[in-house]
């Protein structure tokens, strides 16, 4: 998703008869907007979760958690910390890449890899000491559905952070050109909002919520 | 070249070559987490499969080169300037490689979706052979189910829907005055997604236990218990949806920031209004049918309870989220036909398109209605009562923008220059056609006669009505309007018009009179019926053999024109937007310089208007105070 998305660029006129430069009818930065419109089709998938949510939690007034069931709500609540402070580390990768900071930039990238890849790592763990599993009753249906699908945005986000930052200590990026800094930071945030609302869904309006 | 060197280099070779490493690792995983946890036995076939239809596509899409530039960026390798290497075809070897190119991604979309058109026709040619007389003739029963099944899912997300994508790839970077769209390797990617969703719902016939035999609605709790063919089209849908997604995301983005100098929103062709509207309803609703399935997935799959009454589930729920999208989907198949209409109408009646803000901002109003609707497929389903009227409603004020739009039509015809040639035939078959389906659309959306004709073949004459009548018959228009354009060739007026007047004569013939065994209480999707039915069936089906042989006469037409018809001119049509500024077909890079636009799309019959120009300082590029495109009559 990096400039050369665009073809045409005036140097190479002169080696071969390339597309003229396209006029630029927006304001708006192609990528940027690229992402946002991505993100709204995000909002859409998590939204049809939420549907599911509702219908099995709202519309058939099951309790929360089953039965029996018990969430980790000081373990999320640590995580939680965990993620949000992630989008502040993406902020200064972000803040020292249009300062020309290249240490900033490199260790707030490698911050946030780590405090995700952390986040995670805790999910995972939660999975394997939770007392209910997915099949067991509609309501950990959806608590894995929704917290699965949510992992899985943090891995994908993961995933561009990673590439960023092989960029990044590869000495890309510039205060001019640093989208590929700026566009996963993007997604990034959005990941962390999701888990905003994900996390007080499912753990804090429970049964042993503070909600 | 030699054997390693194929097998690195993007393409065929190194495709062949992935499929069995992602077998591999998709089966592969699957043993290892069974045998880990201890289940038996750790080689399921089943699992293995499941995985695979996963992992198998994206080995193939990432051996024929899709990911190949982003693994580069992604590995810290130092962005070159664009060589253009992927872009454009020389031979016909480039339309099966990963090419940037718009306008070849756009014969590719056209291409394949034909294929799949003509396998998902010869499903319905068994289906009415088989309804062609009461009792079993051809096929049992659940054969029979899953054809029904597959021949709707391939028509709709293999062809309908792509087939519009093919069309717009091809013309809307024209129409907009840009050298291609944003991003094109997006483009690449999401047109060869589409082969692999298609491929992979045909191949659903080897699975064990059949195709997938629930409908293209795949209702659970029904899908979260058939044999393993549902999984083909559960992760199938993905495919075809994440297409449609990356696919309406590029245009949004082209429209949005690409537009020639000058091309003010209300200056564009209705085409690319079309097209901004349905990519918006893709962007927001498809989503929710990978929702659906996902949620199908994991209840077939891993054993969740999604749609589980017993485990306190909710199968209801599976309508809600599906419909959610699939209401929606309605529109996305028929928004883009309402453009290509338009143009085709405008430009060979030669008249301005009537009222061309009320058709811009009608579209927009559907857009918004048409989230509004869903529950109108559920008036039988045993939902809340309370959301019935409201449903009943909205559905019905939907006739009023779609209204409008037939009406600025027939306006736009009054009086007109009329040229009837092939693609205004069809236009106007479209227009007769979509209204009749229009008719039975407000009436499914009465209460009363909903409970009494649902599941019937009156709902299945109604949805051929809208989508055969309607949608396709505006693809057919928008390919022999731009079928010069497309391959610098003329087709064939003479076999044009004999293939109009077949289709829409037997057409009619074969959908027609579903209306009438609809309402006497002939239930769809049956292998069988009750005698009474007998007449009126042979009828259909001897109409349908006829309307589907009437097909081979394009086919003739398009490939014998394609290859030694006339040589088209640039402007054959006399058209004014900027896809007729330059020759055909057009140069590689669309333009050499980027036109600047003048005036509105269609002022058709207006001595010296003109719509775009090459001219690097014209008179007046900003709209004027109270220019109204559309609104000078000649």
């Amino acid at each position: 998703m990096e400039s050369a998305a665009l073809p045409g660029r005036a140097a190479d006129a002169h080696e071969h008869h390339g597309p003229p430069d396209p006029n630029r009818s927006s304001r708006v930065d192609p990528q940027l907007l690229g992402m946002l419109l991505f993100i709204i089709s995000e909002i859409m998938l998590f939204a049809a979760f939420f549907t599911a949510y509702f219908f099995i939690r709202v519309a058939l007034d099951a309790p929360w958690p089953a039965e029996g069931d018990h969430l980790p709500i000081e373990t999320g609540i640590a995580n939680s910390f965990i993620l949000f402070s992630s989008s502040g580390t993406m902020h200064w990768a972000l803040e020292s890449a249009r300062r020309g900071n290249r240490l900033g930039l490199k260790l707030g990238l490698l911050t946030t890899l780590l405090l995700g890849a952390t986040f995670l790592a805790v999910q995972v763990n939660e999975y394997v000491f939770l007392d209910f599993a997915p099949a067991d009753s509609a309501q950990g249906t959806i608590f894995y559905g929704l917290t699965g699908l949510h992992g899985a945005h943090v891995a994908v986000g993961l995933l561009l952070l990673a590439f960023a930052s092989v960029r990044a200590f590869r000495g890309h990026f510039s205060p001019e050109e640093h989208r590929g800094v700026e566009i996963p930071g993007i997604y990034w945030h959005f990941v962390d909002v999701a888990w905003v609302f994900v996390f007080s869904s499912l753990y804090l309006l429970s049964a042993q919520g503070i909600l | 070249m030699t054997l390693a060197a194929r097998l690195a280099a993007p393409g065929w070779w190194r495709a062949a070559l992935s499929l069995p490493i992602g077998f591999a690792i998709g089966a592969g995983l699957v043993v290892a987490v069974r045998a880990l946890q201890g289940y038996e036995p750790a080689f399921d076939g089943e699992a293995m499969t499941t995985a695979s239809l996963i992992t198998v596509p994206m080995a193939f899409l990432i051996g024929i080169g899709c990911f190949d530039y982003w693994f580069r960026w992604g590995s810290g390798a130092p962005t070159v300037p664009e060589d253009h290497s992927g872009h454009g075809a020389r031979t016909w070897h480039d339309y099966f490689r990963v090419n940037t190119d718009h306008k070849v991604i756009g014969i590719q979309y056209i291409v394949t979706t034909f294929v799949f058109f003509i396998l998902g026709g010869l499903m319905a040619m068994i289906v009415r052979a088989e309804l062609a007389a009461p009792g079993s003739q051809l096929v049992d029963a659940n054969t029979y189910n899953g054809l029904f099944s597959v021949h709707a899912s391939l028509m709709i997300f293999l062809f309908v829907i792509p087939a519009f994508s093919g069309i717009a790839n091809y013309v809307i970077p024209l129409m907009i005055g840009a050298p291609d769209m944003a991003f094109p390797r997006l483009n690449a990617l999401s047109y060869w997604m589409l082969p692999v969703a298609g491929v992979m719902m045909a191949a659903s016939f080897f699975a064990p236990g059949g195709a997938f035999a629930t409908g293209w609605t795949a209702y659970a709790p029904l899908s979260t218990q058939t044999p393993l063919g549902q999984n083909f089209f559960t992760i199938g849908v993905q495919f075809a949806g994440a297409s449609s997604i990356a696919t309406a995301l590029n245009f949004l983005v082209t429209i949005v920031t690409m537009r020639a100098p000058g091309l003010t929103f209300f200056r564009m062709p209705l085409l690319v209004w079309a097209n901004f509207t349905t990519s918006l309803l893709v962007v927001i609703a498809t989503p929710f049918i990978a929702g659906s399935q996902f949620f199908v997935l994991l209840d077939r799959a891993l054993g969740m309870n999604f749609f589980d009454e017993g485990n306190g589930g909710d199968a209801l729920m599976y309508q809600h989220v599906f419909w959610f999208y699939s209401h929606p989907a309605v529109y996305i198949m028929m928004l883009p036909g309402f453009g290509i209409v338009s143009e085709v109408v405008s430009t060979h009646a030669r008249k301005p398109v009537f009222g061309y803000r009320m058709m811009a901002f009608s579209l927009m109003a559907i857009v918004m209605l048409g989230f509004t609707v869903w529950a109108h497929h559920m008036f039988v389903s045993g939902m809340s009562t309370w959301l019935r009227v409201p449903m009943m409603i909205t559905t019905m004020l939907i006739a009023v923008p779609t209204g409008i739009k037939v009406f600025s039509w027939l306006a736009t015809l009054w009086r007109g220059v009329i040229h009837l040639r092939t693609p205004l035939l069809f236009a106007l078959g479209f227009i007769t056609m979509f209204t009749l389906g229009g008719i039975s659309g407000i009436m499914l959306a009465v209460i009363p006669v909903v409970v009494h004709v649902s599941d019937t073949y009156f709902v299945v004459a109604h949805i051929h009505y809208v989508l055969f009548g309607g949608s396709v018959f505006t693809i057919f228009a928008g390919i022999y309007h731009w079928f010069p354009k497309m391959t610098g060739k003329m087709y064939n007026e003479r076999l044009g018009k004999i293939h109009f007047w077949l289709s829409f004569v037997f057409f009619n013939l074969t959908f027609g009179p579903m209306h009438l065994v609809g309402i006497d209480g002939m239930p769809r999707r049956v292998a069988d019926y009750a005698e009474q039915f007998a007449t009126l069936n042979a009828i259909i089906s001897v109409s349908s053999f006829l309307f589907g042989l009437s097909f081979l006469i394009f086919l003739y037409n398009m490939i014998m024109s394609w290859r030694r018809g006339r040589q088209a001119e640039g402007n054959p049509w006399r058209a004014h937007t900027l896809e007729w500024l330059v020759s055909s077909p057009p140069p590689v890079f669309n333009f050499d310089r980027i036109p600047t636009v003048v005036g509105g799309p269609y002022e058709y019959g207006i001595p010296g208007a003109v719509h775009g120009t090459f001219d690097e300082r014209p008179e007046k590029i900003a709209p004027q105070r109270g220019e109204r495109v559309g609104a000078t009559t000649p």
